[in-house]
């Protein structure tokens, strides 16, 4: 079953809630104008939800910006603050991404940013052992703790905690499915292929 | 009592010194009159330009008169002109401007090297103003005499915003902020941009005092600067604050560029090897506020 998405495009929230006209998000004051903005739209969505802020057509973002609309707004969303809902962006060239990418390093967050040709990138600081796993959901679209277990040797519960530390990132969709002998599982998905 | 602080022949971030020296020496008393003898001034940058109109709004509000005497250079007084110094200046200081000025009319070139000409930051509008402008403007220059592309255009406009925004959110005061495209022949070979940012407010330490100054050993204007430029310091607790400075620093390190900060009675930044300069320097003569100057060089292939 596939999460519904839905697509925020910045320059609207922009033309919305701010007057100068301007292309270029900068100054904390309009990150946080834009923050807030996407905040009372997250609210609003269900449960479950994937989020893609795009930023095509957007100038520049300096640190400040990046720093209240992706770091404190992922801070935010990890805790669960907008209910469980998943984020991704798009749309930013390679000067947004450092920035955004800075700003992420600072608070030991991370993001998952959506490349034209359909690719990923991860933003931000992820623990290795959680990158490595990462990298699986996203190469094999889904994946249990069982098959984890068995791809990369570990104990079970090992590979259980990997998971859910992933979900709890919000970089992996976590769903419960019934199982052929009538018991339940917990299966991660990419956000990627739920997109 | 008449007063006369003399301007070096060159004035920029190397001499400003010079004229703080000056302004101590004199010692300054609200019965004085001070005048500001440009007369043999050969050379003024960004930096020097903002620093004399910083120099006017603290000596305006202390002292009974204030004039400025022109530059005999035809040449410097038409680049002060083409920075809008003297729409500023004027508020400041007395001027007369009839005898020294240039007897033939000019006009502001489309090929001028001046990527800003003089602007006041008072609030965050005035940040998104510039970013506007500096974008629209300066892309030639930088596409064309500093080999900057796209990204590397994006990472200039951030590091400019980054830098004023110090003045609408920590120095509680109002700034300016001037840049300019020259030709280092001699020291580089290269095309070089140049941006100054300076206000008069409350400096780095006070900024960071109430945070930092009992737990760091020998608290200082020096050791303030310091922490903000190295270590992302700001007197806001979230982890998030402080990194405009800090990631503005590793920018211009990458690009081999300069960049000093004056604040107090200190003074502190990075220096590229093509520069020969102290980089860290304390017990300079008091001065209210921070003041910025940034060197980008051309980039290097």
């Amino acid at each position: 079953m596939k999460n519904e998405i839905k697509k925020y495009r910045i320059v609207d929230l922009m033309e919305e809630n701010l007057t100068n006209g301007s292309k270029n998000i900068v100054t904390r004051e309009t990150g946080r104008i834009i923050r807030e903005a996407i905040e009372i739209k997250i609210q609003k969505e269900q449960e479950e939800m994937i989020i893609i802020l795009d930023f095509s057509g957007i100038g520049i973002i300096d640190f400040s910006c990046a720093d209240e609309v992706a770091a404190k707004f992922i801070a935010r969303l990890n805790l669960k603050e907008y209910g469980d809902k998943y984020l991704l962006f798009s749309g930013l060239t390679p000067s947004q991404e450092e920035n955004i990418t800075a700003a992420l390093e600072k608070k030991k967050l991370s993001l998952l940013s959506l490349k034209e040709d359909g690719g990923w990138k991860l933003m931000g600081i992820l623990n290795p052992y959680l990158k490595d796993t990462l990298d699986l959901v996203m190469e094999r679209k889904s994946l249990t703790a069982r098959e984890l277990a068995d791809l990369t040797g570990v104990e079970i519960n090992s590979a259980s905690t990997k998971l859910l530390n992933l979900n709890k990132a919000r970089l992996a969709i976590r769903m419960r499915e019934a199982l052929p002998n009538g018991g339940r599982q917990f299966v991660y998905r990419s956000l990627i292929s739920s997109s | 009592m008449k007063n006369r602080i003399y301007c070096p022949k060159t004035l920029d971030e190397s001499t400003f010194e010079n004229l703080i020296n000056q302004l101590d020496e004199i010692g300054v008393d609200f019965g004085m009159s001070v005048t500001i003898d440009l007369s043999k001034a050969q050379f003024i940058d960004p930096y020097g330009i903002l620093g004399l109109l910083e120099i006017g709004r603290y000596l305006s509000e202390k002292v009974l008169s204030l004039s400025l005497i022109l530059p005999h250079s035809e040449e410097v007084i038409k680049y002060m002109e083409r920075l809008d110094f003297f729409k500023i200046a004027s508020e400041l200081f007395s001027l007369d401007l009839d005898d020294a000025w240039p007897q033939e009319s000019f006009l502001r070139s489309s090929h001028s090297d001046v990527l800003l000409e003089t602007r006041k930051i008072e609030g965050t509008d005035d940040i998104h103003n510039l970013v506007e402008e500096v974008r629209q403007r300066a892309e030639t220059i930088l596409t064309t005499h500093l080999k900057y592309d796209a990204n590397a255009i994006d990472s200039f406009v951030v590091a400019l915003s980054e830098v004023c925004q110090n003045i609408p959110e920590h120095s509680e005061d109002v700034g300016y902020v001037g840049i300019q495209k020259y030709f280092y022949g001699k020291k580089l070979g290269k095309n070089i941009v140049k941006i100054a940012v300076m206000d008069l407010g409350i400096g780095i330490r006070e900024s960071l005092t109430p945070k930092y100054a009992s737990s760091v050993k020998n608290w200082s204007d020096l050791a303030a600067i310091n922490l903000a430029l190295f270590k992302g310091a700001s007197r806001f607790d979230d982890p998030g604050r402080g990194q405009g400075l800090t990631q503005v620093r590793k920018l211009v390190e990458r690009w081999k560029g300069k960049l000093m900060i004056r604040s107090g009675t200190a003074r502190s930044g990075i220096v590229p090897p093509w520069q020969i300069s102290r980089p860290k320097r304390s017990s300079l003569k008091n001065f209210p506020g921070t003041q910025i100057s940034i060197i980008l060089p051309e980039k290097f292939s």
